[in-house]
């Protein structure tokens, strides 16, 4: 069905339930146009069944037997009984969470997090709206701003979520409307049979209009009615139908035909989460308290941990400021410092605890660079230094060493960050330096995205890890390992280990390990990386994204820490609500990074000469986030390459987001992204963009262009030139709903749904799939081919732009991206030449 | 000693410390389940046993709420052949296990976690998202 559409109201829809015992919205604004639909669907279904009771029937229970009006009345009976349950009844809306779920991760957080679901890997998503991360198969329906839980999709002609609670009702209206429209046409066309002779006749002429108007809703109900059966059978929500999740892929929530069929129409009703009644706590607790005996190696631990534990926690807040990936149009503030329960050890609001769990559920910081929390600034230094004599694209310029100092100067990171780093991070250089070396596009697309790392983590973040190759390699391996059935499975779940493999090797360095360890050092990598990442992945626009988003390798988002997550952000954010879809196809630290970079700080001088272009002050450090203007201006460059192969692919998905042109909104942030996209995501209120739920308010543009971080993330994902295929897809299907372009596009209802936030979080799991191919090893280009072309993202809502996955391997395209200009252009974006480190040209949307 | 947070409900002498959330459990795909590491924060308060009992226990009547039992098949033919009217009248088996629910953390938390300055807040209220565990600041130790 068609989406609804067009209102997205602060609120929720009128026929949600009542509004939740915790924070409410404002009333929303009245709109008329919502009820359109349902509206007609009632007149037609009332009046219809209505006038074939009176004039059909009497004849029919006359001349045949009274069981004929009576079986259509129980079935009428039943129609009407599943479409009221279907409209009235709440989808599954999750409450806001309260404040003090997220406290200060919001800054501090990734935009994504990721679980594993039966050995495959999901991407949660942050909302900004409703300030939690979205369980798997929940998705932000823009139409009536909430989360809502399994989400289906939001139908127009009842004018409501399809979630879990009503799923099974809407499917029962579904079977039952077919079965009444088949029994009232039938029925029908026995009585103008018998009645040939005096047609003429009052009855005879309802009896046809009738019948024509069953026929007419024939075709449509059944065809809906036969793939709501398919999607039962297999387990899938529309969502993830049109979404193409799980083309190809494993789908994690299967049980099998049988038991999905059963949970659908036979589980217990679930319940309602808004409109409980709230418990009275009646507990009273007053100290003393009872406290359990400490062992003796507990005892000791603790002693080890003090002042360790505390700074890492600041030191982690500050960097998940940076590379936060939420698409909050507002560029988050400044890291805060602390705690609001000074006393206990900061870190667990719910976002950290969900970051600091164990592993089963990893925290993906998709665009956070830094990983390896050892090492540390000097490192970085260096290793940009290093970066700079081979002539890489080094935005890791954003590594300035200034801005990573001063970062440094900020948190008073543990010492423990030491030279070993260092030597890595040479290494690490070195091998991108090699990479480089073999040159040409597709050389640079590689050894950014091998060097990406390292340059992301030299970009003078303390998150040195990244550029570790240990942890490269780790991640490498590990993606390379992942044997994901579904092409978008696999992407998603090799992002997800490769970038689970960063953070989990981030926190496996020294022991108090965090990632934010080297606050302002991660917050820089964050900032180049992450946003890098996150718009990278969302791509199928990849190509285009990168565009977008300052593609420029690795080192150049980095570079650009202070860029920012708030350039960053509204990078990523505008991107796309397939954000994940980008992000999955660059690598997703560096995207990250990248995308931070878009923030305020400007970008690195040597960035900018690197690029070729001014970056006013992208290179800022991380201080100043102020607006997150998308970056990803700035990074246009590394995007080069990657847009003339995917471009158009990329200008879809990525537009679907942020822009309607086919160009990456990412670079067009200063104009275009609705959203921007935020690699972390920020506190300040994001109005939900109509597109996706993620996407924060307003395209926060950054003063800088877009950071080089993005480009850097993006020629990191050299590996990624599959996932970008995927993203690319999956962001062309996610964005052209979100971006609502077909809000009717294909996906009917789902349209709507989708493109609200469905299509963000939809396409998550896929874009990270993507990306996580994408980062497999650069070496592994050529394999990553198939992965592209499955992607998942099947956008059958029209994608406005035809998703066309270029069959390339991976390298090849690098090399021919880099090597020639993208022979595409933007649709109608204007197209701005960057020439970045090695020759490369980008094409940045203007 | 830690300030009050202002958004903290005052209704407790004791004033907040902290909060611990305990997230979902989704390695079983979208079922009810709470992740039953101990979280670090609590290490000084209240045994690792005892709190993992406590999340078992919850889980198990979570995945009885869930289980698609005879209970639940024929309460769903019971509203189909009413067209959903025993809604009106009937609980359905969900709300009557989570009655139970409710009543289990009220009694942790007025035996076990109460006298330890915790206090358990029951997930339905966060949307079955997190299991919000309230650190009481302990005035009677001096940190």
């Amino acid at each position: 069905m068609p989406g609804g559409g067009s209102s997205k109201s602060g609120g929720r829809g009128p026929s949600s339930s009542p509004l939740p015992h915790a924070v409410v919205p404002p009333s929303r604004p009245l709109r008329p146009s919502r009820y359109v639909p349902v509206s007609a669907a009632t007149f037609f279904l009332v009046g219809s069944t209505t006038l074939f009771f009176c004039f059909t029937c009497p004849w029919l229970s006359e001349r045949f037997s009274v069981a004929v009006p009576i079986y259509n009345g129980v079935i009428f009976l039943f129609v009407l009984a599943n479409f009221c349950m279907a409209t009235f009844m709440d989808p599954g809306i999750f409450p806001r969470a309260e404040e003090d779920e997220d406290k200060e991760d919001d800054f501090r957080a990734p935009l994504y997090k990721t679980v594993e679901i039966r050995g495959i890997q999901v991407r949660m998503k942050w909302c900004s709206t409703c300030r939690f991360y979205r369980p798997p198969r929940c998705s932000h329906c823009s139409v009536c701003d909430n989360c809502v839980e399994d989400f289906d999709h939001h139908c127009p002609w009842v004018n409501n979520c399809i979630g879990r609670r009503n799923y099974r009702y809407f499917f029962l209206f579904l079977l039952s409307l077919t079965a009444h429209i088949m029994a009232v046409f039938g029925f029908g066309l026995l009585f103008i049979l018998y009645h040939r002779q005096n047609i003429d006749r009052l009855h005879a002429i309802v009896t046809l209009a009738v019948m024509c108007v069953a026929g007419l809703f024939f075709i449509p109900v059944a065809g809906l009615t036969g793939f709501h059966i398919v999607l039962v059978a297999r387990g899938r929500t529309t969502n993830e139908q049109v979404t193409g999740k799980f083309r190809g892929g494993v789908n994690p929530f299967t049980n099998g035909c049988w038991k999905n069929v059963s949970h659908v129409l036979c589980s217990s009703q679930a319940p309602r989460y808004l409109g409980r009644k709230k418990c009275v706590q009646s507990v009273f607790v007053q100290p003393p308290f009872l406290r359990p005996q400490l062992t003796e190696a507990q005892l000791a631990a603790k002693i080890l941990d003090n002042g360790i534990q505390g700074d890492l926690h600041r030191s982690k807040s500050s960097l998940e400021m940076m590379e936060s990936q939420s698409c909050d149009a507002e560029p988050p503030p400044p890291p805060k410092p602390e705690l609001r329960y000074p006393g206990i050890a900061r870190g667990n609001t719910e976002e950290c605890s969900l970051l600091n769990k164990a592993p089963p559920t990893p925290t993906m910081y998709k665009y956070r660079p830094t990983y390896s929390p050892s090492k540390n600034h000097t490192a970085l230094t260096h290793a940009y230094a290093n970066q700079l004599s081979r002539g890489e694209s080094v935005g890791s310029a954003r590594d300035s060493s200034s801005s990573t100092s001063s970062l440094l100067q900020a948190n008073q990171q543990p010492g423990f960050r030491s030279q070993p780093s260092l030597d890595q991070r040479d290494t690490s250089s070195d091998r991108v330096g090699e990479g480089g070396g073999g040159g040409g596009a597709g050389g640079e697309r590689r050894e950014v995205g091998g060097g990406g790392i390292p340059g992301y983590s030299l970009g003078g973040r303390s998150y040195p890890s990244f550029s570790d190759p240990t942890v490269l390699a780790g991640v490498a391996s590990r993606s390379s390992s992942s044997t994901h059935t579904s092409a978008g499975a696999a992407h998603v779940s090799e992002a997800t280990t490769t970038s689970a493999s960063f953070k989990s090797l981030a926190n496996q360095t020294p022991p108090p390990h965090h990632p934010s360890r080297n606050g302002s050092l991660s917050y820089d990598s964050l900032l180049a990386g992450g946003d890098d990442f996150d718009k990278e992945v969302v791509g199928s626009v990849v190509p285009e994204v990168s565009t977008g988003r300052p593609c420029t390798p690795a080192t150049v988002g980095y570079s650009s820490p202070f860029l920012s997550s708030q350039q960053r952000d509204p990078e990523m954010h505008s991107q796309s609500p397939h954000h994940h879809h980008r992000t999955t196809y660059h690598h997703p630290f560096l995207h990250r990074s990248s995308s931070s970079t878009s923030s305020s700080p400007p970008p690195p001088p040597e960035r900018e000469r690197l690029l070729g272009e001014p970056h006013a002050g992208a290179h800022a450090l991380p201080a100043s986030q102020t607006s997150s203007t998308p970056s990803s201006s700035a990074q246009p460059p590394p995007h080069h390459h990657h847009h003339h192969h995917h471009h158009h692919h990329h200008s879809h998905h990525h537009h679907h987001h942020s822009s309607s042109t086919s160009r990456p909104p990412r670079f067009a942030a200063p104009h275009a992204p609705p959203h921007h996209a935020y690699p972390y995501r920020t506190r300040s209120t994001d109005t939900p963009l109509g597109s996706s739920s993620t996407s924060t308010t307003h395209p926060s543009r950054s003063p800088y262009p877009p950071p080089l971080g993005k480009s850097l993330s993006y020629s990191s994902a050299a590996a990624a030139e599959m996932q970008y295929r995927l993203v690319r897809k999956a962001s062309a299907s996610a964005g052209a709903n979100a971006a609502g372009v077909g809000g009717g596009g294909g996906g009917s209802g789902g349209s709507g749904g989708m493109g609200g936030g469905g299509g963000g979080g939809g396409g998550g799991i896929q874009t990270l799939k993507d990306d996580l191919i994408q980062m497999k090893p650069l070496s592994r280009t050529n394999g990553s081919q198939p992965f592209s072309s499955t992607s998942s993202c099947s956008a059958p809502s029209s994608p406005s732009h035809p998703v066309s996955m270029s069959a390339q391997p991976g390298v090849p395209y690098l090399n021919a991206a880099l090597t020639s200009s993208p022979p595409h252009k933007p649709k109608g974006v204007a197209v701005k030449k960057v020439t970045g480190v090695g020759g490369t040209t980008y094409e940045i949307s203007v | 000693m830690a300030e009050t947070h202002s958004l903290q409900d005052m209704r407790q002498q004791a004033a907040i410390a902290a909060k611990v959330f305990i997230q979902r459990d989704y390695t079983n795909g979208t079922v009810c389940q709470f992740q039953t590491k101990f979280p670090s924060e609590l290490e000084t308060r209240i045994d690792k046993q005892q709190f993992e009992e406590t999340v078992r226990t919850l889980n198990n009547l979570y995945a009885e709420a869930e289980k698609l039992g005879s209970q639940s098949y024929i309460e769903g033919c019971l509203a189909c052949l009413t067209a959903y009217t025993v809604f009106l009248c009937m609980e359905t088996h969900y709300e009557k296990i989570l009655k139970k629910i409710a009543k289990y953390i009220q009694e942790q938390n007025d035996k076990i976690y109460a006298p330890r300055g915790l206090l358990l807040t029951d997930p339905i209220e966060r949307g079955l998202r997190v299991i919000e565990v309230t650190i009481f600041e302990d005035r009677s130790l001096t940190r």
